[in-house]
């Protein structure tokens, strides 16, 4: 509160300095109007007459109408300001970026210019976020045409540097994938869809099941472990299947050749990933979901992107992304 | 195997069906709709790869017709579809499965090996996966020519892998596919088939080919012819 002045402040401090002019102005008619000189009212006989008829006849009255005008109007103030307190909670509290409006019912009209003009400028952002969403999803669906035919002329070469190659465009597809699935889950959490109760054991079963056999012909194993049996959670079923697979992608990147990934459902509302790499602190996972900061351990495949997007889906659906670096685990945990 | 590729872009169409070919797949080009329909109208075909956007209409609902009017030829649907939408709806319009785009090569010709194996219309006499055979009719199995010595069981679960190779066969799918309702199944039945089969595979050229998935499942590995 450095130096800031609060209007309940300013006002007590306008109304104590109009009492004092009133005092001064009323002592100043009084002694106009019955002829009193300076000198008669200090003089030592005369002293504790004027003391009382001051405190009695100006002091006494004006104190009893300023007190509580002073009093109400800080309570007026407060009540008026409280709105714009809530509206401040709010949009901390927002899960999201998106759609974030200030609610105008309750506000003052002194207050209106100032919050519709907020509220302007958050439409003006989420356009230009989506306009821009769109430009990616657009670039990324003009891509999948040029990159089949890069990929199918591809397949006619043979050879060391052609695998490489491949390898490459596989690497730029799911970077695509990735773009879509960030453009996705943002224009989602603007407008979300109803949830729906989503039980995690088979969500877990489901997806493992979906992408066992491209880990296996990586050279790696996968399991699933159910700690708790069915334990359902609200939201939406492919935005979580996108944040599980973004972690075992992560898992299978970490793991060496010949290892294991293991999905666990449970204990109660969490999906763990372990994986049998060094394991990542929980400040390095925060790091690595920072856009700009995962230079260290930045991948073309797009490694960093994907947790940040599971990052978003959770974030999305009041969850967070934890990290147990003793466990290998990286754990997406949902709210009981 | 003769396959009918529905694809407008040509240049796309050629290098699939290139692709397809040198996989020992033979394949038919379609550039449009009407070229499809004449093409289905001369020629069987055993399955047929669909692109969704084409100059002459919807692939989906032509695709949604086609099945009205009884066309059973299994279909692999290319589609663009973005990540999030969790119903395909090729999928209702009759497709059997989907690809998204881009595809590569070797994807779509194990869809297309994958559908072939599905029992139907025209089911296969014979399974082939990698070195194995599976003759569905004699229940035989070999490893590059030679017979594996196989009980009921072991063959079941052979041609039930066999048909869905390249994707993990659940644990619960497979004990009711070997055992009959009333059967006891003791919780450790379906592993010790497993192994039974895995031992057998491993003695021969298919080392290796049967994995577990711990908690799920099984999945044979799809090597291609």
């Amino acid at each position: 509160m450095s130096g800031r002045v609060s209007v309940g402040q300013r006002l007590s401090l306008g109304l104590s300095l109009i009492g004092l002019f009133g005092v001064i102005a009323l002592i100043a008619m009084v002694s106009l109007q019955y002829g009193f000189t300076a000198d008669e009212l200090l003089h030592f006989s005369t002293l504790a007459y004027t003391r009382n008829e001051l405190i009695g006849h100006v002091g006494l009255p004006i104190l009893v109408l300023l007190v509580p005008t002073v009093l109400a109007a800080r309570w007026v103030i407060l009540r008026a300001f409280r709105p714009l307190e809530a509206a401040a909670h709010a949009i901390e509290a927002a899960p999201t970026e998106r759609g974030v409006r200030i609610d105008d019912r309750d506000m003052p009209a002194e207050a209106m210019p100032f919050v519709a003009a907020i509220n302007r400028l958050l439409d003006r952002l989420d356009s230009v976020a989506r306009e821009q969403e769109a430009f990616a999803a657009d670039v990324a669906h003009e891509l999948r045409t040029p990159l089949s035919i890069l990929s199918l002329e591809l397949d006619r070469l043979e050879g060391r540097d052609a695998i490489a190659l491949k390898e490459e465009v596989t690497a730029m597809r799911r970077l695509i994938d990735q773009l879509l699935l960030m453009a996705q889950v943002n224009v989602e959490a603007a407008a979300p869809l109803p949830a729906k109760s989503i039980d995690l054991a088979t969500l877990a079963e489901d997806l493992v099941a979906r992408l066992a056999p491209g880990i296996i012909a990586g050279g790696r194993d996968i399991a699933v472990e159910v700690e708790d049996g069915h334990v359902a959670v609200a939201g939406h079923r492919e935005a979580i299947m996108a944040a599980l697979r973004n972690l075992v992608e992560n898992a299978v990147r970490a793991t060496p050749a010949g290892g294991t990934v293991t999905v666990v459902a449970g204990p109660g509302t969490r999906l763990r990933v372990r994986d049998e790499g060094p394991g990542l602190a929980q400040d390095d996972l925060m790091r690595l979901m920072q856009r700009h900061e995962r230079d260290a351990f930045a991948s073309t495949d797009g490694a960093g992107l994907g947790l940040a997007i599971a990052h978003r889906i959770m974030v999305a659906h009041r969850g967070q992304i934890l990290a147990q670096q003793e466990a290998r685990e990286l754990i997406l945990s949902f709210q009981q | 195997m003769r396959l009918l590729i529905v694809e407008d872009n040509e240049r796309l169409a050629r290098l699939t069906r290139e692709g397809l070919e040198r996989r020992g797949l033979v394949c038919d080009e379609a550039h449009s709709l009407d070229a499809a329909d004449a093409a289905l109208d001369c020629v069987i075909y055993d399955a047929i790869i669909l692109d969704l956007g084409l100059p002459d209409g919807d692939g989906l609902h032509w695709l949604k017709q086609r099945r009205r009017d009884g066309m059973m030829v299994p279909a692999l649907m290319l589609t663009a579809r973005g990540a999030l939408e969790d119903r395909i709806d090729g999928l209702d319009a009759g497709a059997d499965d989907y690809v998204v785009k881009p595809a590569e090569t070797d994807e779509i010709a194990a869809r297309i090996r994958a559908l072939l194996r599905r029992p139907g219309v025209r089911a296969l006499p014979l399974l082939e996966v990698g070195p194995l055979r599976f003759d569905c009719a004699a229940r035989r199995a070999s490893v590059d020519g030679v017979t594996l010595d196989l009980s009921r069981r072991e063959s079941d679960l052979l041609e039930l892998l066999m048909r869905e190779a390249g994707a993990v066969v659940r644990r619960d799918r497979i004990e009711t596919s070997l055992y009959n309702f009333e059967a006891e199944i003791s919780p450790n039945a379906v592993e010790a088939v497993v192994s039974r089969l895995r031992r057998r595979l491993d003695e021969g050229a298919a080392r290796n080919m049967l994995h577990t998935i711990r908690g799920l499942g099984y999945m044979l590995e799809d090597r291609g012819q």
